[in-house]
């Protein structure tokens, strides 16, 4: 047979007529092994279909504040996954709220705790991920969300919960009644309580957090996440007031709008495990390779997927979640050495937040 | 019954923030004037193969005027196919071309919702007459092509709409620019088409400032003018000089009727400048 271009992979068959492309889509698994695992003799080094090393993430690149209708936004770039994030605030009255209880403010001690449960009980974080704008093949519109939207959707809704990242207490509208005239000879009779009036909750601000693929390839949670982070970090919600003769709030550009207080950096950190076995039965044997960042080839591929979300703020590292479906190849150890890796990629991550 | 598959936040209605000087607005409206030659289009700014994973895909921006809070409209298009049909499919001797027009959540001043409005159909509609000229569509038999349009940030201003009754006119300029990003995508993608289609709107404003003639202007922006009392939105043909599509909306004068005429040239005239970028876009894409 003739010989042919030098296209094909690196330690293919001679016979190999194929370009990598067409390699790939036929027989993907073998395509990704084969540049993994190269010929003894020769000097290259284990590298990835796309030409990364095996704990190599894509640069990270993120511009905030492009659009001007939304109070924050973000576009986030990691080699061809692109993601923007959106964030508008909206007001909830508190008579909307069925459930609403005002809680008085003696209980000042534990404000914080308050607002917590505040975001989540009234369901202020509204975060929702749309991947059905044509990001990537399978992605098309005119469907319900598929799993993988809904999935992410709530993975993002219960991280921004469970890290606390949003201060309960900046969306709150709070308004100190001014008391009317008429009850001036009642309050003379208990003079104490004339001064202290109370701050009451009048509405709250609802975060829609919007988030849209314009490009799809491989790893969407560590991009969404970022996209959320950076946008959110960007927020500026306008001054807001309650107005006590119009019974609603009144925001005003006059005044300088409240940037949002966001705690800590969490920075997750994706990795897929990739088995020289396709078959699951035999995968106690065979070799395996632990890549990070996984592109669109990669995460079919692959079976057992990681993802650690630590914040590393103040030289100290804390792990805020971790998930790791499928597979048995990550063990106590490995996981304790993919923290490491973490938060290198969380140095990546908040250089490139600014 | 909320949509369960979404993440749909408080059950009470949230309300978008009111701002108090939206009162005075009114009459401070007219400060804004526009600076362009009647003549003269937006910059814009072109580019193919941003979703490298699609067949074909454009982005599309353009400038935002000096104002602030005065939005420029983003678009981001991908083009998927040509495919085979489903085999539920009947046969089709052409190309089935289906348009899917939606603005994103933040694009507008009112937060949209994730399921498609009329609006949006509509344009995807207009959309696909405007391309379905351009394609040459019995080179694919039995195949389709699905065109999607992501408006990332609508041609709005922040406070216009309001007092000027609808978003028809916001819905031109996004329909125009829906046309030329997607009309980028296709030639991106690979689909023969006869010629490179690009859209053009031009209005017929009326302004205080100018002794309230009536007068021509390509690529309005809406919240620029006092009045607006007609517009059209062309998809044209520059080589084969044809149009694709042409809506038209408005209220003219029927003592002159010349107008309507000189008004779809202006858009054919806006359209023509829209083409040129995308042939310069299209040129370095090759290159």
């Amino acid at each position: 047979m003739a010989t042919t271009s030098s296209t094909g992979a690196p330690a293919a068959a001679p016979s190999l007529t194929f370009t990598r492309p067409v390699f790939a889509k036929l027989s993907p698994h073998p395509y990704l092994l084969l540049s993994l695992s190269p010929d003894e003799s020769s000097s290259t080094r284990s590298r990835r279909t796309n030409g990364r090393a095996p704990h190599e993430a894509r640069p990270i690149q993120i511009n905030t504040g492009s659009l001007s209708q939304a109070h924050g936004s973000a576009l986030v770039r990691t080699g061809d996954t692109t993601v923007i994030c959106g964030v508008r605030g909206e007001l909830l009255p508190v008579t909307s709220i069925p459930q609403f209880r005002p809680t008085p403010s003696y209980e000042n001690a534990d404000d914080e705790e308050k607002a917590r449960k505040e975001l989540k009980e009234y369901d202020l974080l509204v975060p929702n991920i749309e991947l059905a704008t044509g990001c990537a093949p399978q992605f098309l519109p005119g469907v319900p969300p598929t799993t993988l939207a809904q999935t992410l959707s709530t993975r993002v809704y219960s991280l921004l919960h469970s890290s606390g990242l949003v201060d309960g207490r900046d969306l709150r509208v709070k308004y100190r009644p001014v008391r009317p005239p008429q009850d001036t000879e009642a309050m003379e009779e208990d003079g104490q309580e004339e001064e202290e009036e109370e701050e009451e909750v009048k509405a709250f601000w609802v975060l829609y957090i919007d988030l849209l693929f314009v490009s799809f390839d491989g790893n969407p949670f560590d991009a969404a996440w970022a996209a959320v982070l950076a946008a959110l970090r960007d927020t500026v919600l306008p001054a807001a007031k309650w107005d006590a003769d119009r019974e609603m709030v009144i925001c005003t550009t006059k005044e300088k709008g409240k940037k949002l207080n966001i705690r800590g950096h969490p920075v997750p950190c994706s990795a897929a495990v990739f088995l020289e076995k396709a078959d699951q039965q035999h995968q106690d044997k065979g070799r395996h390779w632990i890549l990070l960042d996984p592109d669109r080839l990669e995460e079919t591929l692959c079976g057992e997927v990681i993802t650690v979300v630590v914040d590393c703020e103040g030289n100290e590292t804390r792990v805020r979640s971790l998930e790791k479906q499928g597979g048995t190849v990550l063990g106590r150890e490995l996981i304790r050495g993919f923290v490491g890796v973490a938060e290198g990629r969380w140095k990546e991550v908040v250089k490139a937040m600014g | 019954m909320a949509d369960r598959r979404r993440i749909n936040g408080p059950a009470g209605a949230t309300i978008p923030p009111v701002f108090d000087e939206d009162g005075k607005q009114y009459e401070h409206k007219v400060a804004k004037i526009r600076d362009r030659a009647p003549t003269a289009i937006r910059k814009m700014f072109l580019k193919t193969g941003v979703t490298p994973s699609a067949s074909g895909s454009a982005y599309l921006e353009y400038e935002s005027s000096a104002k602030s809070g005065v939005s420029g409209l983003k678009l981001s298009c991908t083009v998927h196919g040509p495919r085979s049909l489903p085999r539920s499919s009947p046969f089709s001797p052409h190309i089935v071309l289906s348009t899917h027009v939606k603005y994103a959540p933040f694009a507008t001043k009112q937060r949209r919702g994730y399921l498609r409005d009329p609006s949006e159909r509509d344009l995807g509609t207009h959309l696909e007459t405007a391309l379905r000229g351009a394609i040459i569509a019995d080179r694919w038999p039995k195949s389709g092509v699905d065109i999607i349009i992501s408006i990332i940030e609508g041609d709005q201003d922040r406070e216009t709409s309001k007092f000027q009754g609808d978003e028809t006119w916001d819905m031109m300029n996004a329909l125009s620019g829906c046309i030329t990003v997607a009309s980028a995508a296709l030639a991106d993608a690979g689909i023969d088409c006869v010629d490179t289609v690009a859209g053009g709107v031009a209005a017929l404003v009326q302004d205080t400032s100018d002794d309230s003639t009536p007068r021509i202007v390509l690529d309005p922006i809406p919240s620029e003018h006092e009045k607006i009392l007609g517009a059209c939105c062309v998809a044209y043909l520059p080589i084969r000089d044809e149009v694709t599509n042409l809506w038209f909306k408005g209220d003219l004068p029927a003592s002159d009727i010349d107008l309507y005429t000189k008004l779809v040239e202006s858009g054919i005239q806006a359209s023509r400048n829209g083409n040129r970028v995308l042939v310069e876009c299209l040129g370095e894409t090759v290159a």
